[in-house]
């Protein structure tokens, strides 16, 4: 089992902030952002330190629970500071960005980190269509448009011109190409049927996250089914499972820390929007629609003493057949540090060094 | 344009063609005629002439002659044309008896090589040329869609949704004109005509469907670098069929490649939301 650290820059806001999402900007604490990126830098020093794999960041926005809207930025920054591990963007919204521009920076990113790069490309949570004015019916099939682009653009040797449906360029002929031949590991991300399709026809690597491991188990499944169909079969670090864990000393410690944890979800939509939202999402995990977590709590699959944490590794790898763990120790958002630093020493001495044969 | 959207009835392509014939090297072609302007002659693929959206499209822009080439769809069965450059000779002339001194030129598949011969022995009356999911260069291993009409149309196209009223190939039509196929198609890679490409003469674009099969996409970039003023488009999720599969898509590229040659690489695109 491969193990990935997911960073999102915890921010610490020294007063209450409202409760909204979009959180209004002039709510932000410029101190705070500079302490949340230095913090960020120290805590990977001490995550690679610990034997991690890589690390993973994500795009998410108008929000301090994720402080990282440009993930190349981060990627990039973490891959100057730190020298040995993988640094996996998972990764570019595809659907509200140019997929030439992703292409490009990714393979300059990767010719920068010397092939330490891993890349997954994804449609979003359902907010960040707001983001941009992204009209959300649109977002499935710009995703796999861009996806397809992104690829054409790493690896098409002649100037080529795309003649899409929702993107058109005439010239493309990217510099530099990724470092990685024919490209970095890619990963479609997310459990629809369509996600899983697309990975297995590119032959490229499925990630899912935060499901219980029967319902990404699902998606994983149909996953290598695909892949069979266009006869091929995925390595275990092809599939990607990202989760929260509440890792103590004991059992009796971790479940009291999940106790401890709000219910709701921070920074909730208005539920009129969040309503009008979800009618138009058609979130599905290998074709069987699925019931949006919009406004509730991400769910923590591993919870427990090393032991016990352990053996819902082992559960995971059979069920789900995940090679890379993608975890956030202590649930992101967090601001909560010291904790964060101890379940981090922990998992680093008393459950990796037991998950590396799973 | 007006007048050509009058006539076409939906669903129906190229209803506002009109048929006729003309007299070349002895065979007595069959062409569908619309619209007005430069004219663009097409060159069908080995399966015959099939009007499709993209003809009506391109109609609006151009005087679109689409020939029927002897041997293929209703003409008799051809045994007299025994290589690809005599039928591109045949058909340079057929154009000629037309009263057309210079135009446009397009090849579709098996056409294209057609296509592409033509503009090697007549350079000075060609235009410019499109060709769409060109069969004159060919991966190892390549195989012509084979089986029954549906079998062949799983092969070429994305979206048979999108074929309305054009009727499915017909294997009787299909079974006669294979072996003139067979024969005039040539190698894989045909070095003769490969050699020749550094000196075509009119701007070039070559067009391949993200989810062509038949001959992969990837053949795209031999074109470019054989032919010196060349452009590659790929038109996302069609297939070999790429003007029945998003005749939009492929009719927008290609008039604009027809008007501005290399220069259609500058965005024209308006972008302004309110003014």
């Amino acid at each position: 089992m491969k193990v990935s650290f997911f960073e999102t820059a915890r921010y610490r806001a020294p007063q209450a902030l409202p409760p909204e999402w979009p959180v209004p900007s002039g709510a932000y604490d410029r101190d705070a952002g500079v302490q949340a990126y230095r913090d960020m830098i120290e805590r990977l020093q001490y995550v690679e330190e610990l034997g991690f794999d890589w690390v993973s960041v994500s795009e998410h926005h108008y929000s301090p629970r994720i402080l990282t809207p440009s993930p190349i930025v981060s990627a990039s920054y973490i891959a100057a500071r730190l020298q040995k591990i993988t640094i996996a963007l998972l990764g570019p919204i595809v659907p509200h960005s140019n997929p030439v521009r992703v292409a490009e920076e990714l393979a300059m990113l990767d010719t920068l980190a010397q092939g330490r790069l891993v890349v997954g490309l994804l449609r979003g949570t359902t907010n960040e269509a707001m983001t941009y004015d992204l009209n959300p019916q649109e977002a499935r099939q710009r995703t796999d448009e861009g996806m397809e682009l992104i690829l054409k653009a790493w690896t098409e040797p002649q100037p080529f011109g795309w003649q899409g449906r929702h993107f058109q360029y005439r010239t493309v002929s990217i510099w530099p190409r990724p470092l990685q031949q024919p490209h970095p590991p890619t990963y479609a991300l997310g459990t629809s049927r369509e996600s899983c399709e697309f990975a297995a026809r590119h032959h490229l690597g499925c990630g899912v996250s935060y499901g219980s491991f029967e319902s990404v188990g699902k998606a994983t499944r149909y996953y290598r089914e695909q892949c069979a169909r266009y006869g091929w079969q995925p390595a275990p670090e092809q599939i990607i499972y990202r989760a929260n864990m509440l890792l103590a000393e004991t059992d009796e410690e971790a479940q009291a820390l999940l106790h401890a944890q709000p219910g709701g979800a921070p920074f909730a939509m208005r539920a009129g929007v969040r309503d009008a939202i979800m009618a138009l999402d058609s979130r599905n995990i290998a074709g069987e629609a699925r019931t949006l977590n919009v406004g509730g709590a991400l769910p923590t699959t591993f919870v427990g003493s090393p032991d016990t944490v352990v053996e819902q590794v082992r559960c995971c790898r059979n069920v789900v057949g995940a090679g890379v763990l993608d975890l956030s120790l202590h649930p992101p958002g967090s601001g909560d540090l010291g904790p964060l630093m101890r379940a981090l020493e922990l998992f680093g001495t008393k459950v990796l060094p037991r998950i590396r044969d799973i | 344009m007006a007048d050509a959207e009058d006539r076409s009835a939906p669903g129906t392509p190229g209803a506002a063609f009109r048929e006729g014939y003309v007299e070349a090297d002895g065979f007595r072609i069959r062409y569908m005629e619309a619209g007005q302007g430069v004219p663009l002659v097409h060159l069908h693929g080995a399966g015959g002439l099939r009007l499709t959206p993209g003809h009506d499209l391109l109609s609006r822009h151009f005087r679109v002659v689409a020939f029927e080439m002897p041997g293929f769809g209703q003409s008799p069965e051809n045994s007299r044309t025994r290589s690809m450059p005599e039928l591109a000779s045949t058909m340079a002339q057929a154009v000629k008896n037309l009263g057309l001194d210079t135009f446009n030129l397009m090849g579709t598949s098996f056409g294209g090589k057609t296509a592409l011969w033509l503009a090697l022995q007549a350079p000075e009356r060609v235009l410019a040329l499109v060709l769409e999911a060109p069969a004159a260069i060919r991966q190892d291993g390549a195989e012509s869609p084979s089986g029954s009409p549906e079998e062949i149309a799983r092969r070429l196209y994305a979206h048979p949704e999108r074929l309305g009223a054009i009727p499915l190939p017909d294997p009787a039509t299909r079974a006669k004109t294979q072996p003139l196929v067979q024969l005039l198609r040539g190698p894989n890679r045909d070095a003769d005509l490969e050699s020749r490409l550094s000196g075509l003469g009119p701007p070039t674009l070559v067009l391949f469907g993200t989810l062509d099969t038949v001959i992969a996409p990837a053949m795209g970039r031999v074109y470019k670098e054989l032919i010196p003023n060349c452009h590659l488009v790929f038109v996302y999720d069609a297939a070999h069929a790429i003007s029945t599969d998003r005749p939009e898509a492929f009719a927008e590229v290609a008039v604009d490649f027809l008007e501005r040659h290399e220069a259609f690489v500058i965005s024209r695109t308006e972008t302004v939301i309110h003014p």
